[in-house]
């Protein structure tokens, strides 16, 4: 059922249905509201954030009317490729920049005030959200985006070292709840995708960040490695109590992991010139 | 700060030894064009500089002769001297009663030589030798050295002739070597002595009594007058002037200057040429160089953008590939001065013949190593670090999508 259900929500930019909604595309002041009370729990608030891309003519624009992330929630983001699931993770771990925010606040801990992310974007202050990204984010790339040059046990050890951490045994063990603690002194080449995609994973927390984002984390893999490798990569964030943000495009993968899923809808202009995705959630 | 740059510069090294054939590809380009630029310049350096140093650098052609004969006195000598453009001035005695017949244990011959009129700072004779003074210790030349077989420290018996009053007089005065002078200075055989002992030789060949060597005669005159002078001009762009000054004086003079000219024109061609050879080659140099940095940095885009992922400031981004293009440039000059010194060696091997004794064909300074290594280094740099830092503009997002 749910998986259906995914299918009529998330429905692809191709799909007629994007186009009968009625509704002009650039009506975007209908859903905004006043930004909520910043609550103890949050960690991301985000308030009519938008991003617009322009390419050879076609515009694409991702739209978040609200979107709140409460500390230790795993949110899924499903969707297929190219309706702006990664521009949200981007825009989420700090490496793509919102073309217009009405709010975009992030808390890390408990505690202390809410950051102004739109204000340190504007300032082009990229070295100061490098350094929030660095303590407090954990990042899996959909294609491993492990360093040639450095052994899988450095390539894991990355994270910790740029943070100035210790070597205590965290890449260790991690290396061997994901399989890959015979593969340490080797170097990425040598590795097979699902194996590099698992030291990606294995990178991503092993400075125990208090968020992990993955894009796609197990797209390169075939339905069976993937299903294990996303179960693993689960269990081990909630493990160290991180909250997760992934991207996806099949449901069915991670449907019995507890996910909380965002609502997305995409939907074509007439002209077929823009296609917009608005998330909520 | 500087754990960053430590780790920055951890992670380049290892990134340039893991792409070692990529790096030394890098490194074999550089040479291949540094090395030659290289040989090029030592060539320059080692023709152009030995040949301007002879020409321009030799003293005879700071040379100022006076023809024929005059009568210079000293004050009118001195005001001479006084001038700027003149670095040395000596008063030359007649030149027929400027000469002495020499003897020495060592030989049997007794050697007639010519005497020139020398001083301290004199032009031809080297300055870290001793030089003539008062009235026994001359400089001799090569070839009269030769002929006595002669050296330094040794004692000559000096000897000289004269009709006084109808009869054949002979004297002998005591010599000691000074020093040698230098190959070119003289070719024939010849001495260089004292004002002193010209002025004593020619005051007893024309009858004049010398009180300190003992030697009888009449009185000698109150003023003296010199027929001519040795002169040199403090460098050869003096020359011209001297002459037309000697010139307004009524006073004709030899000079080089059509030589010196000449001198002059092939200088300002040769170094006009060398320059236009040098700018196209460091132009060349620099955007071969800059080019593929460029690219390289391009190519390492994305991995740049993953550092940026995990927390690397701009500035250690910018590191990364100015440390890489940094080894490029030290290991790519230390090829090129390989491939210099290999090539160095075999044309001053070949041409060895054609040279004089101890000069080189092809040559360069330690000075200049140091700005080969400086210009590289500081090329490398600034390509790599313009690269480095456009990647690290661009949005860390879009560095990771790419490929």
């Amino acid at each position: 059922m749910a998986e259906r259900s995914a299918v009529t929500r998330s429905s692809p930019c191709r799909s007629n249905s994007c186009r009968d909604t009625g509704r002009p595309l650039d009506d975007v002041s209908a859903e905004s509201a006043a930004a909520p009370e910043f609550g103890q729990s949050l960690i991301y608030l985000l308030h009519d954030v938008v991003k617009t891309r322009q390419a050879e003519g076609v515009a694409f624009r991702l739209r978040v009317p609200n979107l709140r992330i409460d500390r230790g929630e795993k949110i899924a983001l499903i969707g297929e490729s190219g309706c702006g699931k990664s521009t949200l993770l981007d825009m989420l771990a700090f490496i793509l920049q919102p073309s217009s925010a009405g709010a975009f606040r992030f808390r890390p801990n408990g505690d202390g005030e809410p950051v102004d992310v739109n204000a340190y974007w504007k300032r082009d202050k990229i070295n100061k959200l490098g350094d929030m990204r660095k303590r407090h984010i954990g990042y899996v790339m959909q294609t491993g985006g492990l360093l040639p040059y450095l052994t899988v046990r450095d390539n894991m050890n990355l994270c910790r070292s740029v943070l100035g951490m210790k070597r205590d045994g965290t890449v260790e063990h991690l290396a061997e709840e994901l399989g890959i603690a015979s593969h340490l002194g080797k170097l990425p080449d040598a590795l097979s995708t699902g194996e590099r995609q698992r030291v990606a994973i294995g990178r991503a927390l092993a400075h125990r960040p208090a968020i992990v984002i993955a894009d796609e984390p197990t797209a390169a893999l075939d339905p069976y490695a993937a299903q294990k490798a996303m179960s693993l990569f689960i269990r081990l964030a909630e493990e160290s109590n991180s909250t997760v943000i992934l991207a996806s495009h099949a449901w069915r993968h991670i449907k019995e992991l507890g996910l909380r899923r965002l609502s997305h809808r995409t939907r074509r202009s007439k002209d077929r010139k823009l296609t917009e995705t608005v998330v909520r959630g | 700060m500087v754990a960053a740059l430590r780790k920055v510069f951890g992670l380049a090294s290892r990134d340039y030894v893991h792409e070692w054939q990529m790096s030394g590809c890098f490194v074999l380009a550089l040479a291949a064009v540094l090395g030659p630029m290289m040989v090029l310049f030592g060539l320059k350096f080692g023709i152009v500089g030995a040949m301007m140093e002879q020409l321009i650098e030799d003293p005879r052609n700071r040379e100022i002769v006076p023809v024929g004969s005059g009568r210079y006195d000293g004050a009118w000598l001195e005001g001479v001297r006084a001038q700027p453009e003149v670095a040395f001035l000596v008063p030359r005695t007649r030149s027929i009663a400027a000469t002495i017949e020499l003897g020495s244990q060592r030989s049997s011959r007794i050697v007639p030589v010519e005497l020139i009129a020398s001083d301290h700072g004199d032009p031809l004779l080297s300055p870290h030798d001793a030089l003539p003074e008062g009235l026994t210790r001359v400089v001799l030349s090569r070839s009269s050295a030769e002929k006595l077989d002669v050296g330094p420290g040794d004692t000559l018996d000096g000897s000289l002739a004269r009709r006084f009053r109808g009869r054949q007089e002979r004297v002998h005065l005591p010599l000691t070597v000074a020093a040698l002078a230098p190959e070119r200075a003289f070719s024939r055989d010849g001495a260089f002595v004292s004002v002193q002992l010209l002025e004593a030789l020619e005051n007893f060949r024309d009858g004049r009594a010398v009180p300190e060597l003992a030697w009888d005669g009449v009185p000698p005159d109150a003023e003296r007058t010199y027929p001519g002078f040795r002169l040199y001009a403090h460098s050869i762009y003096d020359v011209a002037g001297l002459r037309d000054a000697f010139a307004g004086l009524g006073i004709d003079v030899r000079t080089r200057v059509a030589e010196i000219e000449l001198v002059r024109r092939m200088n300002r061609n040769l170094t006009a040429i060398y320059w236009a050879i040098a700018v196209i080659g460091m132009v060349g140099f620099s955007l071969s160089l800059g080019a593929s940095l460029w690219a390289n940095v391009d190519r390492k885009r994305k991995q740049l953008s993953v550092l940026r992922l995990v927390g690397f400031r701009t500035m250690d981004i910018v590191w990364f590939p100015m440390v890489q293009a940094l080894f490029t440039a030290i290991l790519g000059w230390a090829l090129a001065v390989s491939i210099y010194y290999v090539t160095a060696w075999m044309i001053n091997d070949m041409m060895a013949a054609q040279v004089e004794a101890g000069q080189q064909v092809c040559r360069l300074l330690p000075l200049h190593y140091a700005i080969a290594l400086a210009l590289t280094c500081g090329a490398a740099v600034v390509a790599a670090g313009l690269a480095g830092l456009r990647s690290a503009r661009i949005e860390p997002s879009e560095g990771l999508r790419e490929l």
